[in-house]
């Protein structure tokens, strides 16, 4: 108590320090003058008295001075001094803190940018109710190598009743629905879950309400909650938007509710906000009766019951299935190793784009190193022309410590400065940066520059001060004074110890931006790759278009309905493309290559379990592929390799034997020694399904991604086995752009209600299958460049001013008969092994490191071997023209005007 | 003559001070300085480069408080005089150096502890 008192004071004691001064003399006047008179008094002379006094009193300035220090809080006063200092000094060499200032915003300004996307996507809770009891459920077969296979109605009650862990669970279903009415048919992005949904979330609306259990329906209620933008897209944010009715894949459903804005379905989205969201009981139509072996789900999510830990409630489950197992025996095939598995709903989503953020995370802070380097650098140079005033200070009674702070005070203040501007850059430019992160990224929306961003430039701010700060610091406390003042600050020659110091900065500066561009190399080597891979087909020239027929839950508004309804359509469609002008040939795909981002959404392209003929029953539980309908030009538009067999042709079709197109993955896996042509497969587990015969073997086409080898794919007729989801490829010379109103004129004229989507080349989609390897390759890239530029300027500067500064050298040296070129090969020398040293530490750091890239790389190994070949030569060459300039300029010295001039 | 004076202990000047002002009523710097020298019997030197710190601290502490006003010769002078919280840091300080004092003395002396 009494010593906070005592420092509030001492703190007012900083202010109206004048009158507190002058207050102090007149006590010290006074003082005086008592003492004098009792001196006169004790028979002393007037001047005697006086002299005696002061002679007693000591020396008065140095009094005022100790009362001042116990007045104020001496440290907050010199710290004022040396800030006021060294703004001074920044003002007066103002180039040298443009230079500064502007590296470092671009330092903390790219930290700030990428730490907010990584605070926001990876630090951050979800922003749902106590988020940490959230779980994503998968249902995995390990015994079969399957994982989040499909799962029944009972097996939900399960998890809901049975186990015990849950306060709640739901289904999720994702996928697109068609919402007509409005002016043009548009596809939205729907989520389909139980009544609970949104209160197992914790959202409240922003209008109307959410589902609860009054909702109740076997099958799907006919309501409909709606996202925030489609409220404000399609209903012009019309607060009266409740009880309207919205028609959804051709069922009416009534809006009861609007979310609110930011809001965001906690699962993977095809292509952006899910905007529809509809519940209902999954136990009658259009479900089928709930029966264990009916496994209709696709994923759940749960909230765990309070005080719960994850292990906790993931050994409960796991002994709950194996209990099921045990009761169920024909349900649970024995070999298949059913299991229940839950992972935090945080991680399912986030978890793949972390080692993308958490590199160019890593990126930025090796640049706001590189950077405060290379300010170190500049400041020590400065700090070897101010050694003068600094010798002269010291020599005047600054202890050395007084010397390091306001050194430190000066670099802080910088790099406070460049910090702020960081901050601002980032603030200003953070919306144009998020444009150009992929969409895959989730959780974008939820990036802001808040507290802890704000702390965490902060903290690289300050760490980066400390680091460039320090060394100069430290070595103008050190200076020997004598020689410091002699020398005049323009020095005779290179100061070693100062010299040692700038090259460990160098060696330093050059092994980040080592590790940098082998970082660079790899993702750039590996987009490089992945571009120049071949898809299994040929791109160009081939335009695509999407549409979705849509599911009603009542067939009787299905205007597609069965098989032979759906390949009414698909013919009518192929003949429309076919007679657009300017198009060679057309067909129909139920998955285009690269496009599948979601497998579980309804109509995405997930692994599905069938049989071979002829092998028993046990064995077909391994066996899986992903069925892919087509028309029969299909594999011609793409111009994929037809090996063996035919191609599907117009007879294939209802009524007729079923047919298949295997490719080679398919062949290889399940039928390595033997000729899969005639062999015939069934899909399910329903025996009494009919057989499908394989009548052809294709090349291996990239449908899951440029980056995924060796799924097995069954192609099927779609008029055999026809596919909501209808994808159109046309083979023309023609650009997408040019095409689309003509392709979305033609489908709408079958009917109107159809929505066309992503109309696009199909470069355009393989290019876009690749835009988060390409931003984190670019901007990766865009780091190394600058840390080569940084590095190889932190060189010539070094260089050069070495040169400056043994200009005088140079002369007696040539005064004395050395050669230009002997001049040239020792400043070049000290560049090559300051390159040659800092370039092997890079590599070393790297070849150990580089292995954590290892997930975001494809085809190229994390110690490539070009890689590593190729960087060291690009920068090796880099610095020794960085050197080159400057020795070039020694060797131009004077040597008559360099020894005059000292 | 002053060579031959010691200064004052570090630590004890405050107390010091606070025990003449106890004694003597309100005073002014010097008047508490010539005090101290004179009760040591001479044996202390004040320096005025502490003394003025040591009060203005006292003050921040709020254990002594001091005003303007006149000496008895007629000279303004600033007088300090003890607070409330002062007499009671007096009686705690005395308290606590006589507990030392005791301690020390049983380490100076030899032979006695043993007793």
């Amino acid at each position: 108590m009494r010593t906070l008192r005592a420092w509030l004071l001492r703190a007012a004691g900083l202010f109206h320090k004048e009158q507190r001064d002058r207050e102090l003399a007149d006590e010290i006047e006074s003082n005086l003058r008592m003492h004098i008179d009792d001196n006169v008094r004790a028979g002393m002379t007037p001047a005697e008295a006086q002299r005696q006094a002061l002679l007693k009193f000591g020396g008065v300035e140095s009094t005022k001075e100790s009362y001042r220090e116990q007045r104020g809080i001496p440290m907050l006063e010199t710290l004022w001094q040396d800030v006021r200092f060294a703004l001074r000094m920044l003002r007066k060499s103002a180039s040298f803190t443009a230079v500064a200032v502007l590296t470092l915003a671009l330092g903390v300004g790219a930290n700030t940018a990428i730490f907010s996307i990584v605070n926001a996507v990876l630090l951050h809770s979800l922003p749902y109710r106590d988020p940490d009891r959230l779980v994503r459920i998968f249902f995995n077969e390990p015994g079969v190598g399957l994982r989040d296979v499909e799962f029944s109605k009972p097996e939900l009650d399960d998890l809901q009743t049975r186990a015990g862990v849950f306060e709640d669970v739901t289904p999720i279903f994702e996928g697109t629905e068609n919402l007509t009415g409005a002016k043009q048919p548009e596809r939205l992005e729907a989520v389909n879950g139980s009544f609970s949904y949104f209160s197992m979330l914790g959202v409240i609306p922003q209008i109307g309400r959410l589902f609860g259990p009054q909702d109740f329906a076997p099958g799907f209620a006919p309501l409909a909650v709606i996202s925030d933008g489609l409220w404000r897209r399609a209903y012009g944010a019309d607060p009266n938007v409740l009880g309207r009715t919205i028609r959804l894949d051709g069922d009416p459903a009534t809006i009861i509710g609007v979310l609110p804005r930011g809001f965001r379905h906690p699962g993977p989205t095809t292509s952006g906000d899910v905007e529809v969201f509809g519940a209902g009981g999954f136990s009658a139509d259009p479900f089928p009766p709930p029966m264990r072996g009916t496994r209709i789900l696709v994923s759940g999510i749960g909230r765990l019951k309070p005080g719960l830990t994850l292990a906790q409630a993931q050994a409960r489950l796991t002994a709950m299935a194996a209990q099921l197992r045990h009761d169920f025996p024909t349900d649970y095939p024995p070999q298949a190793q059913w299991t229940i598995e839950i992972q935090p709903l945080q991680e399912t989503l986030v978890g793949n784009v972390r080692p993308m953020l958490l590199v160019l995370l890593g990126a930025v802070i090796l640049i706001v190193f590189i950077v405060s380097l290379n300010i170190a650098n500049l400041l020590l140079a400065r700090a070897s022309a101010r050694q003068q005033e600094m010798a002269v200070r010291l020599a005047l009674g600054a202890s050395r410590g007084r010397i390091v702070r306001q050194m430190l005070t000066e670099s802080m203040l910088l790099s406070l400065i460049g910090g702020a501007a960081g901050i601002a850059t980032a603030v200003g430019t953070l919306g144009f940066i998020l444009r150009f992160v992929p969409s895959n990224v989730p959780r974008l929306n939820e990036v802001r520059i808040d507290w802890v961003v704000l702390a965490f430039a902060l903290l690289i701010s300050i760490l980066t001060g400390l680091v460039f700060g320090l060394a100069p610091a430290l070595h103008s406390a050190k200076g020997a004074l004598s020689s410091a003042i002699r020398e005049g600050g323009r020095g005779s020659g290179y100061n070693t110890k100062t010299g040692r110091l700038r090259d460990v900065l160098i060696v330093s500066e050059l092994a980040f931006a080592v590790i940098l561009m082998v970082g660079a190399g790899l993702l750039l080597r590996t987009l490089r790759d992945l571009l120049q891979e071949n898809p299994g087909f040929n791109p160009t020239q081939v335009v695509t278009a999407n549409t979705w027929l849509g599911v009603p839950n009542d067939p009787k508004m299905d205007p597609y309905l069965g098989i032979r309804g759906t390949a009414t359509f698909d013919r009518e469609l192929l003949r429309r493309m076919k007679a657009i002008p300017g198009v060679e040939l057309a067909a129909i795909t139920s998955a285009l290559p690269t496009t599948n981002t979601n497998p579980s959404a309804v109509g995405g392209l997930a692994n599905e379990g069938f049989a071979i003929e002829d092998r028993p029953v046990e064995s077909s539980q391994d066996l899986h592929a992903e069925r892919i309908r087509i028309s029969p030009d299909y594999f011609k538009v793409l111009q994929a390799t037809l090996l063996r067999g035919r191609s599907f042709n117009e007879g294939d079709e209802d009524g007729k034997p079923l047919v298949a197109i295997v490719d080679e993955s398919t062949a290889r896996k399940y039928w390595p020694t033997s000729d899969p042509l005639g062999r015939r497969v069934r899909f399910g587990k329903d025996p009494t399904e009919p057989w499908t015969t394989v009548v052809g073997i294709v090349k291996d086409i990239k449908n899951d991604g440029l980056d995924i080898d060796g799924v097995p794919h069954i192609y099927v007729s779609t008029y055999q086995d026809p596919s909501k989801q209808v994808s159109v490829v046309v083979r023309t010379s023609l650009p997408a752009t040019l095409l689309e109103p003509q392709i979305r004129h033609e489908i709408q004229s079958i009917d109107p209600g159809l929505p066309v989507f992503n109309v696009s080349s199909m470069n355009g989609v393989l290019d876009r299958s690749l835009a988060s390897r390409r931003f984190s390759a670019d901007l990766v890239g865009g780091f190394a460049g600058l840390a080569v530029l940084l590095a190889s300027i932190g060189i010539y500067g070094l260089l050069a001013y070495m040169v400056g500064q043994r200009s005088r050298e140079i002369g007696i040296r040539m005064a004395l008969g050395a050669r230009r070129g002997d001049i040239l090969r020792m400043f070049l020398r000290k560049g090559v092994a300051l390159a040659g040293v800092g370039i092997v530490a890079g590599l070393v750091v790297s070849a150990s490191t580089a292995s954590m890239m290892a997930s975001l790389l494809y085809g190229v190994r994390p110690h490539d071997p070009a890689v590593f070949l190729i960087v060291p030569l690009l920068l090796f060459a880099i610095a020794v023209l960085a050197s080159y300039l400057p020795a070039r300029r020694a060797t131009k010295v004077n040597p008559i005007v360099a020894l005059r001039e000292s | 003559m002053t060579a031959a004076k010691s200064d004052v202990r570090q630590g004890t000047l405050a107390l010091m001070v606070l025990k003449t002002l106890q004694t003597m009523g309100p005073l002014h710097g010097y008047g508490i300085a010539r005090r101290i020298e004179q009760t040591s019997g001479n044996r202390l030197g004040v320096n005025y480069g502490t003394l003025y710190p040591a009060l203005l601290k006292l003050q921040q502490e709020g254990y002594v408080s001091s005003e303007w006003g006149v000496s008895d010769n007629n000279r303004k002078a600033k007088y300090y005089k003890l607070t409330q919280a002062g007499r009671k840091q007096v009686e705690k300080e005395v308290r606590e150096w006589e507990q030392t004092n005791a301690i020390l003395a049983r380490f100076l002396a030899p032979g006695r502890e043993t007793q």
